[in-house]
C-alpha cells in the first residue's frame, strides 16, 4: 500500500497571526530533518487534548507531500507527526 | 375523511436532513489537499482485508463500494489511496456541523457522524423567516467556510423527515433538493424502492409480492393493503402517512444495547488470551454504559469463527442491574466457560441489553459499602476523560489499548466524545 510515515520530530515553524482570519495562527514556513518546507495551504486545522495538554493539529502541504504539524501548547513546541508523499502513481 | 382518501400533506416543508458527502473519505480530501480529485479509500486498519468504510466519490465512480475488502477495490482502482480513519478530525468536523445547524433552531437531531436533522417547525415564523431554500444555500456557504472549501454536503427539504431524507439523498454530490408535494409525484419517477430509507431487499421483497414495483406504485397503494398485506398492522399504516408527506418519524430512537466486538488480532490465542480481550470488551462496554447514564441486567457474550456467521453465544439477565467493569466480567467469565476451543474463534463480543436509567442502586447486603462503586467508576471515567481513555484501566488489561484501538463504528456517534 502507499507509504505514510508517523514520527515524531521537532520542527522549527514560522507562524502567522492574524485574527479575524479562519485560522488565528498558521504555520508558514518550518525546517524538520533538515528539510525546509514551505507551506502551500492549511487543509484543516484543529484541537485535540492529548495526555492532558491542549494540541493545534496543522493538516498542511508544500505541494509535493502532505504534513501534519502539531503544536504543542502546554510547551509551546512544534512536532512534525506525519508525512505522507504517496501521489505520482496516478 | 377516511385514512385511505388521505391527501398529500400541503404543509410547509420545514424539515431540512443535511447529509455530509462520503464524510470521512471528503474530511480526508480536505485537510490533505493532494488527495483532492483522488480515489480515496477510508478504513480502520491499513490491512489488505479490512472493510472500507468510506469511500471518495472518484473511487465510488469506479466501483468501490462502503464494506469493500481493500483488496478487492484495489483491484478496480490500482491507484487507490487507502487512509486510516483520523476519529479527532471528524469529531472537529461533526462539532462544526452541529454548531452551524445549531444556530437555526434548538431542535436539532444528529442521525449519525455526517448526517442529522433540522426542524424549522418552532422557529421559521420568528427566527428563520427566509425560506429553507436560501437557509440551505447559505448552511453550504458556512460549511465551506468554517471547514474548508472542498467540504460538500447534499441537502433535502421536505414536510416530514422521511421524504427530506429522501431528498437529501438526490441530486449528490453537493445538491439541495426540495420535495413536497407540488413535485412528490414528479421526484419519486426518478427513485427506485430501495433508494427509500427503510425499503431494503427484504421490504423490496415484500413490495413485490404484492405488484409495488416502484416509488410511485408505492404512493399509490391504499392503506389497507400495506397495513394487512405488505407490513402488518401500525408499520403499514406509518408508510402511508409517511409517503404522503406526514410525520411519523419525530419521535426519538430508544437505545436498546451497548456493547463492543473485537476481530481477533491474530490467529491461535489462548483462551486467556481471548478472555483477556473479553475484559477489555467488558471495560469498553461499562465505559459507554456509564457515559451514557445506563445500567443494564442483561449481558450476551458471543464467538464466531467469522463475520456475519452466527457462530456461538449466551445470554444472562440478572436480577440487579450493573454498569462496573468487574460486575460485566464476572459474568461474561462465568458464560464463557461453554464457549468453543480458542482456537475456533475469529471474532468475539460482549453487549448489555436490558438498559434502565442510571441512578442509586439499592445496595447488596454482603455488597462493598454504599456508593463506593460508583464514585470510583464516577472518579476513574473523569480522569480517564481529561487524561485520556485508559489513562487508568484493569490491570488484567494492560497494553490491550494499543491493539485494541477504539476505532469509528459504521455511522454511529453515541460514543464519539470516548474515542
Amino acid at each position: 500500500m502507499q507509504d505514510e510515515i508517523e514520527m515524531n520530530e521537532p520542527a522549527e515553524v514560522i507562524a502567522a497571526f492574524r485574527r479575524g482570519k479562519k485560522y488565528n495562527c498558521w504555520p508558514v514556513r518550518f525546517v524538520f530533518k533538515n528539510r525546509e518546507v514551505e507551506v502551500k495551504e492549511v487543509g484543516l486545522a484543529y484541537p485535540i487534548r492529548k495526555n492532558g495538554a491542549l494540541h493545534h493539529i496543522f493538516d498542511i502541504t508544500d505541494g509535493q507531500a502532505d504534513y501534519r504539524l502539531e503544536l504543542n501548547t502546554a510547551r509551546l513546541v512544534w512536532y512534525v507527526t506525519r508525512e505522507a508523499d504517496h501521489y505520482e502513481a496516478t | 375523511m377516511k385514512p385511505r382518501d388521505l391527501p398529500l400533506n400541503t404543509d410547509l416543508s420545514l424539515i431540512m436532513h443535511i447529509d455530509l458527502n462520503s464524510c470521512f473519505a471528503t474530511t480526508e480530501q480536505q485537510a490533505r489537499p493532494l488527495l483532492r480529485d483522488r480515489p480515496v479509500a477510508v478504513v480502520n486498519r491499513r490491512t489488505f482485508h479490512t472493510a472500507i468504510i468510506t469511500a471518495s466519490y472518484e473511487a465510488k465512480a469506479r466501483g468501490v463500494k462502503m464494506g469493500m475488502k481493500v483488496n478487492e477495490a484495489l483491484k478496480l482502482v490500482p491507484e487507490l489511496i487507502v487512509v486510516e480513519t483520523d476519529p479527532q478530525k471528524y469529531h472537529f468536523v461533526y462539532k462544526k456541523l452541529l454548531g452551524i445547524m445549531r444556530s437555526y433552531s434548538p431542535n436539532v437531531v444528529m442521525k449519525s457522524i455526517d448526517e442529522g436533522v433540522i426542524d424549522f417547525s418552532d422557529t421559521h415564523r420568528t427566527i428563520n423567516t427566509s425560506n429553507l431554500w436560501a437557509i440551505g444555500i447559505e448552511i453550504k456557504q458556512r460549511l465551506k467556510g468554517e471547514v474548508g472549501n472542498y467540504m460538500k454536503c447534499n441537502i433535502g427539504i421536505a414536510p416530514n423527515r422521511f421524504l427530506a431524507k429522501t431528498a437529501a439523498g438526490m441530486n449528490k454530490p453537493d445538491g439541495l433538493t426540495q420535495i413536497d408535494h407540488n413535485n412528490l409525484y414528479d421526484q419519486f419517477t426518478k427513485l427506485k424502492l430501495t433508494d427509500l430509507t427503510g425499503i431494503a431487499r427484504r421490504n423490496e421483497a415484500k413490495l413485490h409480492a404484492v405488484g409495488i414495483k416502484t416509488p410511485l406504485d408505492f404512493l399509490n397503494t391504499d392503506e389497507m393493503t400495506l397495513s394487512r398485506l405488505v407490513f402488518k398492522g401500525k408499520p403499514g399504516r406509518d408508510w402511508y402517512r409517511r409517503l404522503r408527506g406526514y410525520e411519523v418519524d419525530a419521535a426519538p430512537t430508544k437505545m436498546g444495547i451497548v456493547g463492543r466486538q473485537y476481530v481477533l488480532e491474530s490467529k491461535g490465542l489462548s483462551r486467556e488470551e481471548v478472555l483477556r480481550r473479553l475484559h477489555f470488551l467488558c471495560q469498553s462496554t461499562a465505559e459507554k454504559l456509564r457515559f451514557k447514564n445506563k445500567q443494564a441486567r442483561g449481558v450476551v457474550v458471543f464467538a464466531s469463527p467469522r463475520r456475519f456467521s452466527k457462530g456461538w453465544g449466551v445470554r444472562y439477565l440478572a436480577k440487579e442491574p450493573f454498569c462496573s467493569t468487574e460486575e460485566i466480567y464476572e459474568k461474561v467469565k462465568t458464560l464463557f466457560a461453554s464457549a468453543p476451543a480458542a482456537a475456533e474463534i475469529r471474532i468475539i463480543g460482549v453487549t448489555c441489553y436490558h438498559l434502565s436509567d442510571l441512578n442509586k442502586r439499592q445496595p447488596h447486603l454482603w455488597d462493598i459499602p454504599v456508593g463506593l462503586n460508583e464514585s470510583l467508576n464516577s472518579t476513574i471515567d473523569a480522569i480517564n476523560y481529561k487524561y485520556g481513555s485508559h489513562s487508568i484501566q484493569v490491570a488484567d488489561t494492560l497494553g490491550l489499548e494499543k491493539i485494541m484501538k477504539q476505532k469509528i463504528p459504521f455511522g454511529s456517534t453515541r460514543y464519539f466524545e470516548l474515542i
